[in-house]
């Protein structure tokens, strides 16, 4: 089937079996592999993006449901010339050692301060109850949430 | 997955067309947070698909003439964050924070809880509690039952693969009546409930009226726990009868012993959480 979705800001076509899941589409079709393919039954968050304005677990979108909608993946947060906030602070705290759960956490964490930019530590923890890391033991990631709302509320200055 | 065929009607009447169109090699997909998992699993194919998660009409909160109607298509999410939910059913918005996490309540829907039907839903407690009917409709039209006669087993319905349920509607008259719900799980995030609860009830001259207790993950679906509401109705309000009734809870269900919970600890659960949301429902009412 047919499906064109915009994808960071960009008109994409695919042609896909109905079968394929947008995580898919985004890592097999448009080569974008910030999405990661964790568990891929909607438990880990690896996979999160955000469409039209919320973040989903792409592993549990199919491709037709994407059609006609707009999905920010990890690509089109930033580049290298300019990371988002999100990016620095994870960056500057270390809040992540292997990396793979860093995409959907951040996502995650991109939609929560879009909806609530001074967000409690408790919020913050609520929002990143479907992301799972296993390396780190969440402290500086909630840290670096936390820092990063500061930062674009203008009550940090940036690093 | 296996191969299927994909069909994204525009409304709900086309929904309903393609449905009786493909029927019975057919399944709805709506949220997709259960249903896609099971299709990664299952050896055969579903035959179509039909996606109903982009469909308006499935997705409004309104107020009528009966009281409060959800459609079938609302998120989790979208009931956390709307205003009629928060005036006139809040319990709601508790049941539907315990549910996954962001990701899975920004997909799920209320419709979906319900037609998945697996006995620890965390929506089903609540609507019970305030004595929820649905709408369901298919090629010759619709017909209103209550949500308890919707259930009919784990993973089963009423709903004939050419149906859809269109929508929950609150009664008028239990509006704002005093709810609580309570999910027992070992976690806080992307847990199911060992057991869950639900209890509805107003306080007049000091006695309980139109006492509603309601449980989930306890028997083959949610169920209500009619000898126990019956101990307390039209009676004064106690903590000695509230202890009663979560006794009498206990007898009312068949809960399973599995590896989540044993038998034991499921039905002391029971009883735990009867008297909270009883006990919780009973403050509200207070406050009032």
């Amino acid at each position: 089937m047919d499906v064109t979705l915009t994808v960071n800001g960009e008109e994409k076509s695919v042609s896909v079996p109905p079968e394929t899941t947008l995580l898919r589409l985004l890592r097999d079709d448009l080569n974008l592999t910030g999405a990661k393919i964790g568990c891929d039954v909607g438990d880990c968050g690896a996979c999160t993006v955000i469409m039209d304005g919320i973040a989903v677990n792409s592993c549990l979108v199919l491709a037709g449901q994407a059609g006609g909608r707009s999905v920010e993946t990890i690509e089109g947060l930033a580049d290298l010339d300019a990371y988002h906030p999100l990016q620095k602070n994870f960056e500057d705290l270390g809040s992540l050692q292997c990396g793979f759960c860093g995409p959907g956490m951040i996502l995650t964490a991109k939609q929560l301060l879009d909806d609530n930019p001074n967000p409690s530590k408790e919020e913050i923890q609520d929002a990143l109850a479907g992301n799972l890391c296993r390396c780190t033991g969440y402290t500086k990631i909630v840290e670096a949430v936390a820092d990063a709302a500061a930062e674009m509320r203008g009550d940090k200055q940036a690093a | 997955m296996k191969p299927f065929d994909f069909v994204k009607p525009d409304d709900q009447e086309a929904a309903i067309s393609a449905l009786a169109a493909h029927s019975p090699n057919v399944r709805i997909l709506a949220g997709g947070t259960d249903y896609l998992v099971e299709l990664k699993h299952v050896s055969q194919s579903p035959g179509t698909v039909v996606d109903v998660s982009q469909i308006a009409e499935l997705k409004g909160i309104e107020e009528t003439e009966d009281g409060l109607r959800i459609g079938a298509g609302v998120t989790h999410s979208a009931i956390m964050a709307d205003p009629l939910i928060e005036k006139h059913v809040p319990a709601m918005i508790h049941a539907a924070h315990t549910i996954g996490a962001v990701q899975t309540r920004n997909l799920g829907t209320l419709g979906g809880n319900l037609v998945t039907c697996v006995p620890s839903m965390d929506s089903g407690p609540t609507l019970v509690a305030l004595d929820a009917e649905v709408t369901v409709a298919g090629p010759d039209g619709s017909r209103r039952i209550p949500l308890t006669e919707f259930f009919v087993g784990p993973r089963k319905t009423i709903l004939a693969p050419h149906e859809l349920l269109i929508d929950v509607i609150i009664p008028k008259r239990n509006l704002g009546k005093p709810t609580n719900f309570y999910k027992f799980g070992l976690r806080k995030g992307q847990a199911l409930a060992l057991v869950n609860a639900a209890s509805s009830l107003w306080v007049e001259d000091g006695k309980f009226k139109d006492v509603r207790i309601s449980l989930g993950a306890v028997s083959p679906v949610v169920v209500r726990a009619p000898k126990a509401e019956a101990v307390l109705e039209g009676k004064p309000v106690s903590d000695d009868l509230i202890s009663e009734a979560g006794k009498i809870a206990v007898t009312e269900c068949n809960p399973i012993d599995d590896f989540r919970a044993s038998l034991d600890y499921r039905r002391d659960l029971i009883d735990v959480l009867t008297r909270r949301t009883l006990q919780a429902a009973v403050e509200i009412a207070a406050q009032e």
